[in-house]
């Protein structure tokens, strides 16, 4: 006897308890009776734990007070946090002085709104945007954070860096309204006047250099005292030294990481030299080891301040683990695609850019903000050789004659500050997974 | 199924007309290579006209896909000399990337750029290597995909398509560089059935409009069809070469009638 289907099974939702709260808690908490019984013990212990956290930090908690002193007269087994409100500025800028603090705000005001319009899907010009922050950014934070006098040079990049900014932003205002890029958008508004893309390039250009003759001048006028790096402190610091370290890791890790599965045998050499010795010692050695021997290999004369030379010392660090980063994700790119690209007649610096590196990037996203968060964790290490980033800043809080031997609640803070830093970082690196994944199948 | 497959066919009947001129494209001579101490390529000569079509055929490790990847440079060879459209294949890089431009290859396993869309993997070459006008790239990589059959795909990405699918974007890639020769390296072997025949109908397509093709297959009625030769290759050598209805049908040598009657 033959069997003939005369259609195919309709498809239908699945059971109820694949859906529901209900069916969801049977499934996951309450499918046997020792699993119930684990379900309520560790529910009993979050609650103890959650519970003295909560009557210590916050029911029993201090926060108007005057000195350690005074929270214990209030309040003798309950957080203090009236101290850490009081090192608050301390915490955030250092020593930065008061009435200057508006530029260090302003300053990462500037950076945030900077690189905004990189996630607003409607504007245009996103690499334009990502080359100015790289090269003209730095200056005009320096001039910002730093102050003082300022060369020729200086003045010129930050006056490139106002023009690339007030650009970025007209760009990024006219892309979310219009959906055009600025320079389509003034030759649409000129209308049938400028025929010729060529015509249209010279206007741009002369736009570019009026709106950089007047930002030239009018930054002449400006006049910032000068915040000596010594006064540079707090998170503010962490975030200065971390920031260019993560800024720098990933492109020194590429150049690195490429220098070691180099052909040529003296690049390959030297790259795997260097990521060995710098991965073999601990970050602390390569700090006391720059502030006091990067002096000795600089010419006579030159002397560079200690935030600078931790500085290069932490970029160096860093980019000698994500060199191994990147290379692991290299590793995980089949010959295929090497072969594809060349096939195509892609040379090695196409193959490598175009096709190789998104995709070794891709695989490595988890890794590489796990570098960054180490990176950025990796700073406060910085406190020991006498830099007072946010951690130098939290435990000096106990050495206040007001504040003596407050440890936990600043530590506490600090710790919560990290947590949500790193929590954003990991968060959006979860995000970006999802956002770049491609392969559903492979 | 459709019974109008290549494969089906009867050979002598549906046999394409041969679009082989005189000109020499491809002049291989005395090439040898060797892994470390294994000798995969023995002395190889082979003269390619333009707009021939070549089967290679032979066991597993005979050298035909090392043979095929000496002639756009994926594989080196130790001696001999490879000419390919007046240009010599040596150590100069500027020699090897100008004939990969003009060399088009189409993998076992496809190779197409997961991370990119169907058009974005077609219209990469053209524009990044032939400094192609974005519109004009996008046009033309358009084009084939329509030749290919697949227009409705570009927006998707490699991993979301069949593998016949991928085979014949792979293919299109390969032509919107406009290469002057195919190279076929098993392209499919890594195929279900019901897909071979979608890849070889737009390989048939592509050989109807002259194309200078070498396939390495083990699809003997495609060979049937539009082979002007075939090659038959063991140990690193040619053993047997002949067009294809004297190969199949007297084979001369003891090992192509061995292989023939093992895949027949």
């Amino acid at each position: 006897m033959a069997f003939v289907k005369k259609e195919i099974t309709p498809s239908r939702p699945a059971p109820l308890s694949e859906r529901s709260v209900i069916g969801w808690m049977h499934k996951h908490l309450f499918s046997s009776f020792y699993n119930s019984i684990l379900t309520i013990v560790t529910l009993y212990i979050i609650y103890i734990t959650t519970k003295g956290l909560w009557v210590w930090g916050i029911a029993d908690a201090v926060w108007i007070a005057e000195s350690r002193r005074e929270c214990f007269d209030i309040s003798i087994d309950g957080a203090c946090w009236a101290g850490v409100i009081a090192w608050m500025d301390n915490i955030f800028y250092g020593r930065y002085p008061k009435d200057e603090l508006w530029r260090v705000n302003v300053g990462i005001l500037l950076l945030i709104v900077w690189m905004l319009p990189l996630w607003l899907p409607r504007v245009k010009g996103k690499i334009f945007i990502a080359i100015t922050l790289i090269s003209f950014y730095p200056f005009l934070a320096n001039y910002i954070f730093l102050g003082g006098e300022s060369s020729f040079f200086s003045q010129f990049m930050v006056s490139a860096a106002i023009v690339s900014f007030v650009v970025i932003m007209l760009n990024a205002i006219i892309g979310v309204i219009q959906g055009q890029s600025i320079s389509t958008f003034i030759a649409t508004r000129l209308g049938s006047s400028l025929k010729s893309e060529k015509s249209q390039r010279n206007l741009n250009l002369a736009l570019l250099i009026i709106a950089f003759i007047i930002a030239f001048l009018w930054q002449q006028s400006w006049v910032l005292g000068e915040v000596p790096w010594t006064k540079w402190g707090g998170l503010f610091l962490t975030l200065v030294i971390s920031g260019i370290g993560i800024a720098t890791a990933l492109p020194g890790g590429i150049i690195l990481a490429l220098g070691r599965r180099s052909k040529l045998p003296v690049i390959k050499v030297l790259s795997t030299t260097f990521i060995e010795v710098f991965r073999s010692v601990p970050l602390i050695t390569v700090l006391f080891m720059a502030t006091t021997m990067f002096p000795l290999f600089l010419p006579e004369g030159f002397v560079l301040n200690k935030l600078a030379q931790v500085i290069i010392a932490v970029c160096l660090f860093n980019a000698a683990y994500m060199a191994e980063t990147v290379r692991g994700g290299l590793q995980t790119i089949p010959k295929g695609q090497y072969e594809g690209a060349h096939t195509i007649g892609l040379g090695y610096w196409g193959t490598m850019g175009l096709i190789v590196m998104p995709q070794a990037l891709k695989n490595m996203i988890p890794n590489i903000v796990g570098n960054f968060i180490s990176i950025l964790k990796g700073t406060t290490l910085v406190s020991i050789i006498g830099l007072f980033d946010i951690l130098g800043m939290l435990s000096s809080v106990s050495r206040d004659l007001s504040w003596i031997g407050l440890h936990k609640e600043p530590l506490l803070f600090g710790a919560m500050i990290f947590f949500i830093l790193c929590a954003l970082m990991s968060k959006y690196s979860r995000h970006l997974e999802s956002k770049l994944s491609t392969n559903r199948k492979t | 199924m459709n019974s109008n497959t290549p494969m089906d066919n009867n050979a002598a009947e549906e046999k394409l007309v041969s679009a082989a001129s005189s000109e020499v494209i491809i002049n291989i001579e005395k090439v040898n290579k060797w892994y470390d101490d294994f000798h995969v390529l023995k002395d190889i000569d082979l003269v390619v006209k333009k707009g021939e079509r070549i089967v290679v055929c032979g066991p597993s490790g005979s050298g035909k896909s090392t043979l095929i990847r000496c002639i756009n440079n994926l594989e080196e060879h130790q001696e001999g000399s490879i000419v390919v459209d007046g240009i010599t294949l040596n150590k100069n890089l500027k020699n090897i990337d100008h004939i990969r431009t003009e060399v088009g290859m189409v993998f076992q396993n496809f190779n197409l750029f997961p991370h990119l869309s169907i058009l974005d993997n077609l219209m990469l070459g053209p524009i990044w290597v032939r400094k192609m006008p974005k519109a004009e790239a996008r046009a033309t990589a358009l084009e084939y995909l329509e030749r290919v059959k697949i227009p409705e795909q570009a927006d998707k990405f490699p991993g979301q398509l069949s593998g016949g699918q991928q085979q014949r974007v792979a293919i299109a890639r390969s032509l919107c560089m406009n290469p002057k020769i195919m190279l076929f390296d098993e392209p499919t072997s890594a195929l279900d059935p019901e897909m071979i025949k979608e890849v070889l109908d737009v390989m048939v397509e592509l050989a109807e409009t002259g194309m200078t093709m070498i396939v390495v297959t083990h699809e003997m009625n495609f060979a049937k069809t539009i082979a002007d030769r075939v090659i038959f290759m063991d140990e690193g050598d040619i053993v047997e070469e002949n067009e294809p209805l004297q190969f199949f049908n007297n084979p001369q040598h003891d090992r192509t009638k061995l292989f023939l009657s093992q895949i027949l």
